[in-house]
């Protein structure tokens, strides 16, 4: 290997070069056992005994128990290179990644007589991995996050926390488009050192992993803290390209300042508020627009920022500003939808006000009517006493008149008091005979013909029956009233789908299209001695059974009330 | 004996009317609804007319414009428990609006303002 050089001076040379590379170097026999080994390995294995004369699997804490799995068997085996990775835990508790190459050597006559294995420290590389594994999952969390302060709370978590990026501090600012401005929107960080260990000890302690942390980070963000309110209060105006922050929106490229506190070009306000001498601005860009600017210190440890924190924070800026993007996207949507909703009460309390107008309307006429008579009879009694007959005449004119008004006052009370509900199983068909048969003489003296059409497979329902009879009569009594001249009446029930329906049919006048839409409006009347409570009763009372009520009707053919009321398969 | 035609759907008030105006010299004739109104006219020509206007088969003011078309002359006094028709311009070719009331001194003193 060496022939210019003494045997002894050569191990010297190699001894000398393979300590000072960086990676563990070992010669290993057949039979598994360390015949020379290089200072770095001791060191890189956290190793307290000189590994010479011992075992491969001992020295390297091999988790494969199972030869078929030793890599270093197969290079024996195969005669071939063969790479395997381990992990260990330091005395300090820090998790080590370290790469081991094993590569067979081979004497003169091709025979592996010996293995050379090498060990490479991956523990930064593996790091790397796992981090942008973890911010790949802290994405998709932030992706899910619609509540705005609750997304940039998330954001600025991740980019502080230990296991992610690390930082010691960070503040966002967030363009507005309106005022043309960039300003601080929240900020996360301690306001010491001591607080920022304790921090994160606590919620090291308090939660299992980064994902648990940004799920309660709704609850646990102060708004009182100190760094909280100086970036409140930073804003700038977007036209002022000398600041760091709008050159970093502008430029929508990442700014690492190293030395601030002796750099001319950067804004002594600035500073004083930022209060870091090495900070690095990276812009939120979504569509090729920087809608904010993600600032972070490491002004606590002092640990310079390292490249590839910087590039870490600018992947992780990405995807957090698409998050913010389609998180106030949803904000734009739930205030939309807020209107939309205040615009629907809107109206509502003016068709209440409608209704409301029309029952004073109502009231005022039905009132006026027959306090007009009672009052001019009453009158006219003073007037006339003596003359006996028409005292009798009058009086009894003012009784009935009283006696309308009574009824007047008790529908509307009917109307507006609560309905009391006395639910049963009820059999609807029995419940129609049993209302037919209260209407039949009242029909026939009208000359109206009822054909009953009652389906004798439809089910029992939970009904309030008094409350439905009342339904019937009214129906059945407005059928009756919209053939004057006489004509045909049908009552038929069926099954549909999961409902009971009902059908009434009369062959009477018919209803004009205005008229159908004012139907269940209270108080709303097309007949002389109406009250306009009838109807609107009979739709409370099916909305009080969960069902619903459908209207067919031809003008002078004739009109079809179809009632559904759903039956509930585990009561019936 | 001047002639007035009381148009109105409620019995009671019809028959308070006939008599109270009556009472006043004057011959009465009554109708219960618009048609009934308009057949009236035709065959009483009365020289004037009290019209009430929510009434079946056809409203009061629907009424009073048919009569109107054909006898220009014959005064028309409104007569109803609604304020509101008065902002129905269709009201406004009538003589008189008066609100309902068991004081029929209005009632009375323009009538004898019309005729």
């Amino acid at each position: 290997m060496v022939p210019f050089i003494l045997k002894d001076n050569a191990d010297n040379i190699i001894n000398n070069l393979a300590d000072a590379l960086d990676a563990g170097l070992a010669v290993l026999d057949k039979d598994l056992t360390i015949l020379w080994a290089n200072r770095m390995l001791s060191a890189m294995l956290n190793l307290q005994y000189d590994p010479v004369g011992r075992k491969c699997r001992e020295v390297y804490s091999c988790e494969c128990q199972d030869s078929r799995h030793c890599s270093v068997l197969q290079a024996l085996s195969t005669g071939k290179k063969v790479c395997h990775e381990i992990q260990l835990v330091t005395e300090k508790g820090e998790r080590k990644y370290i790469k081991n190459i094993t590569t067979p050597i081979r004497d003169e006559k091709n025979n592996v007589t010996h293995l050379f294995k090498l060990s490479l420290d991956s523990t930064q590389q593996e790091e790397k991995v796992h981090r942008l594994s973890l911010l790949r999952k802290l994405a998709e969390l932030m992706e899910g996050t619609l509540q705005i302060d609750r997304l940039l709370y998330l954001i600025l978590t991740c980019v502080t926390a230990g296991p992610a990026l690390g930082f010691n501090r960070a503040r966002l600012f967030l363009v507005e488009k309106e005022r043309n401005i960039i300003y601080g929107k929240m900020a996360v960080g301690p306001s010491s050192l001591e607080e920022a260990n304790k921090i994160w000890r606590e919620i090291a302690d308090k939660y299992e992993s980064l994902e648990d942390l940004a799920k309660a980070s709704e609850d646990t963000y102060r708004y009182d803290t100190p760094l909280h309110m100086a970036t409140r209060l930073m804003a700038f105006p977007l036209t002022d390209e000398k600041e760091i922050i709008v050159l970093c929106v502008k430029s929508k490229k990442t700014i690492l300042e190293r030395n601030a506190f002796s750099n001319p070009n950067i804004d002594k306000k600035f500073i004083n508020d930022i209060d870091a001498n090495e900070f690095v601005c990276v812009p939120l860009v979504v569509k090729d627009k920087a809608i904010g600017v993600i600032c972070a210190d490491n002004v606590y440890n002092r640990k310079p920022i390292t490249d590839e924190q910087v590039e870490l924070l600018s992947i992780f800026a990405n995807r957090a500003a698409l998050a913010i993007s389609n998180a106030e996207a949803y904000r734009k949507l739930g205030k939309k939808n807020r209107q939309l909703k205040e615009t629907r009460e809107k109206l509502i309390r003016s068709e209440r006000l409608a209704v409301i107008g029309n029952m004073a309307a109502y009231i005022a006429h039905e009132i006026r009517n027959p306090l007009v008579t009672i009052g001019g009879f009453a009158r006219i009694l003073l007037r006339e006493y003596a003359d006996y007959k028409k005292v009798k005449q009058n009086t009894e004119v003012i009784i009935e008149e009283v006696n309308r008004l009574e009824k007047i006052l008790a529908n509307i009370m009917d109307f507006s008091k609560p309905i009391e509900t006395v639910k049963t199983m009820i059999q609807i068909n029995e419940l129609l005979e049993n209302t037919c048969s209260l209407m039949e003489p009242y029909l026939k003296s009208v000359h109206i013909q009822l054909d009953k059409k009652f389906n004798s497979t439809i089910s029992k329902i939970i009904a309030d029956q008094t409350q439905l009879k009342q339904v019937f009569l009214n129906l059945i009594k407005n059928a009756a009233e919209s053939m004057p001249q006489g004509g045909k009446l049908t009552i038929e029930t069926m099954m549909e789908d999961e409902c009971i329906q009902i059908d009434i049919t009369d062959t009477g006048e018919g209803m004009s299209p205005e008229v159908m839409q004012n139907l269940f409006v209270p108080f709303f009347t097309t007949k002389v001695d109406g009250t306009g409570v009838g109807l609107a009763v009979s739709q409370k009372i099916i909305d009080d059974h969960n069902g619903f009520i459908k209207i067919k009707s031809v003008v002078k053919e004739g009109t079809t009330f179809s009632i559904f009321l759903p039956v509930k398969k585990d009561m019936a | 004996m001047k002639t007035i035609l009381v148009v109105e759907d409620d019995k009671n008030q019809l028959l308070l009317y006939e008599q109270e105006l009556s009472m006043e010299g004057y011959n009465i004739i009554t109708a219960r609804d618009g048609l009934e109104a308009i057949k009236k006219v035709k065959e009483h020509l009365p020289d004037l007319i009290v019209m009430d206007i929510t009434m079946p088969k056809m409203s009061g003011i629907e009424a009073m414009g048919k009569i109107l078309s054909e006898h220009k002359n014959i005064p028309v006094i409104i007569n109803t428990a609604y304020t509101s028709y008065k902002d129905d311009f269709m009201s406004w070719s009538a003589d008189a609006y008066i609100i309902k009331s068991s004081d029929m001194k209005e009632l009375k003193d323009k009538i004898k303002e019309l005729i």
